[in-house]
Parts: C-alpha cells; sequence; structure tokens
C-alpha cells in the first residue's frame, strides 16, 4: 500500500545506518536562545540525543528515530526525537544537509502560562 | 514559569499572548513547487468549527490520493507572538505513519516529512522536504 509515489519500494531495503548523525553539534549562532548544542550516541540498538538548551540546561537524555532519504533505507539523513517535560512538549525535528545540521524544534505549552506555541530553528556544526 | 531555553520565557517579563496561535496567514490551498513530486503534491490548510485543519493529497497515479483531513497545530515565531507561521499534524493511514511539519517563509511554505512504515513490509523509514505555493 502507499499513500504517494515515494512509498514505493526501491528494491531491497537496508537498515539506517544512523554513523552520519553521531558525535556532537555545535549552534553556529552562539547567541541563540533556542539549542546550545546536542550530542548523539550509539547504546546497543538505541540511538540516543542529548540536548543543551540555551544557554546551559540540560534537557537530558531521549531516543531519535533515524530516517533515510528513500524507502531503500542506508545512510541516514534525518531524524525526529520529542522531550515531554510536565510543562511543555518539544518535538526535534532535524536533517542533514551535507555536514550541516538544521535543527526545528516545535514546542506545545500544556501549563497555564499563556504562551504561545512556537517554531524555532538552528544549525549545527560537528565538533 | 518553567523554561528549558532562553527562548522559552517571556521577554522582559511582559504579558503573554493568551496562548492561542492564529493560523490565518497560513490559511488556503498549497501546491508543490515541483510538479514531477513523488511525495505530497498539494496541502488545504483551513479552520472548521474553530479547529485547525490539514487535508493533503500525495502523488498518485493517474490522480493524486486523497489522505483525508486531521487535526493540525500551529506554531508562531515565538512565546510571545500570536501569528501562525509553522504547523504540524499526523497522518496514520495504518500501514504507515506521517508526520508532516511545515513553516512559511517569504510566501513559500517548507514541507518536511517524517514517514514509518508500520505493515512489516521492510521499506525504510524515509524523510522528504517539498516546497509550496499558494
Amino acid at each position: 500500500m502507499i499513500a504517494r509515489l515515494s512509498d514505493r519500494p526501491s528494491g531491497n531495503a537496508t537498515p539506517i545506518d544512523p554513523a552520519t548523525l553521531l558525535g556532537d553539534w555545535i549552534n553556529y549562532d552562539t547567541s541563540s536562545r533556542n539549542i546550545a548544542a546536542l550530542t548523539i550516541t550509539r547504546r546497543g540498538d538505541a540511538v540516543i540525543l542529548r540536548i543543551t538548551g540555551a544557554p546551559d540546561v540540560d534537557w537530558g537524555e531521549t531516543t531519535l528515530d533515524p530516517f533515510s532519504l528513500t524507502t531503500a533505507g542506508g545512510e541516514a539523513a534525518a531524524f525526529r526525537a520529542a522531550y515531554d517535560f510536565d510543562f511543555a512538549r518539544i518535538a526535534i525535528l532535524a536533517y542533514l544537509n551535507k555536514r550541516l545540521l538544521v535543527v526545528d524544534a516545535y514546542t506545545t505549552f500544556h501549563d497555564d502560562s499563556g504562551r504561545s506555541n512556537y517554531f524555532a530553528r538552528d544549525h549545527f556544526w560537528a565538533r | 514559569m518553567r523554561y528549558v531555553r532562553a527562548e522559552d520565557r517571556l521577554p522582559n517579563g511582559g504579558a503573554s499572548p493568551g496562548g492561542r496561535v492564529d493560523p490565518s496567514p497560513m490559511l488556503g490551498t498549497w501546491f508543490a513547487t515541483d510538479k514531477q513530486s513523488a511525495g505530497v503534491v498539494k496541502m488545504e490548510l483551513s479552520e472548521r468549527d474553530g479547529a485547525f485543519v490539514l487535508r493533503a493529497f500525495g502523488a498518485g497515479s493517474p490522480d493524486p490520493i486523497d489522505w483525508g483531513e486531521v487535526p493540525a497545530i500551529a506554531y508562531a515565531k515565538s512565546v510571545d507572538s500570536g501569528e501562525g507561521m509553522a504547523v504540524s499534524a499526523v497522518f496514520d493511514f495504518g500501514f504507515e505513519e506521517s508526520l508532516l511539519a511545515a513553516y512559511s517563509k517569504g510566501g513559500i511554505l517548507v514541507l518536511d516529512t517524517f514517514n514509518t512504515f508500520k505493515d512489516g513490509s521492510g521499506r525504510s523509514a524515509y524523510f522528504s522536504r517539498e516546497f509550496f505555493h499558494r
């Protein structure tokens, strides 16, 4: 079954290799008020994300799901993850553009602060 | 007020906008700029009974595939803005789940899709990036 033509199988799929994502990623914008840095590691079969919020708030670890560019798998080109804090949920959606990691944060608030849900984007380089 | 980064804080202790993000700037029918796209070819963003909804169409042959309508979330550019400039929604087809996340910039809607198969077909989870105009 497909929901669009790009869903069609493309030969024998290979597992997604997250190696392209691994490492310490530093925000090019040192004045960013969003995410300062990310660390992505492999632990067994899982890929683990750790984020430091700007200026220096450790969000802790969460697992991430890697994505390739086609249904054939292979090299990871993107990932998604989420942080569920008691006051907010932050979806982290990221993709690689050559060796630039583009990270979008979609934040929804669940407290009574009246803050707007918001979108933020930053760009990261691998240390 | 809790926060995990500076951006979560209301500037200068200012008043909150009330928590509602107005999706109006994004409403309308959006068409893929790539007429040969094999991914999403059209999106309709609308409000129905006060709810923000997204209807999408995937590339098909001979006709586009209507995905139907799902609830959508609107996002502003900051915690103190009420003006929508990004959107996310999830389509669950049973055999596949697609997360759609898009932001508007200069009259263009930039869409990322994160697609995961649940049917044991062996197809790899994949990502796409597509551009839309009204």
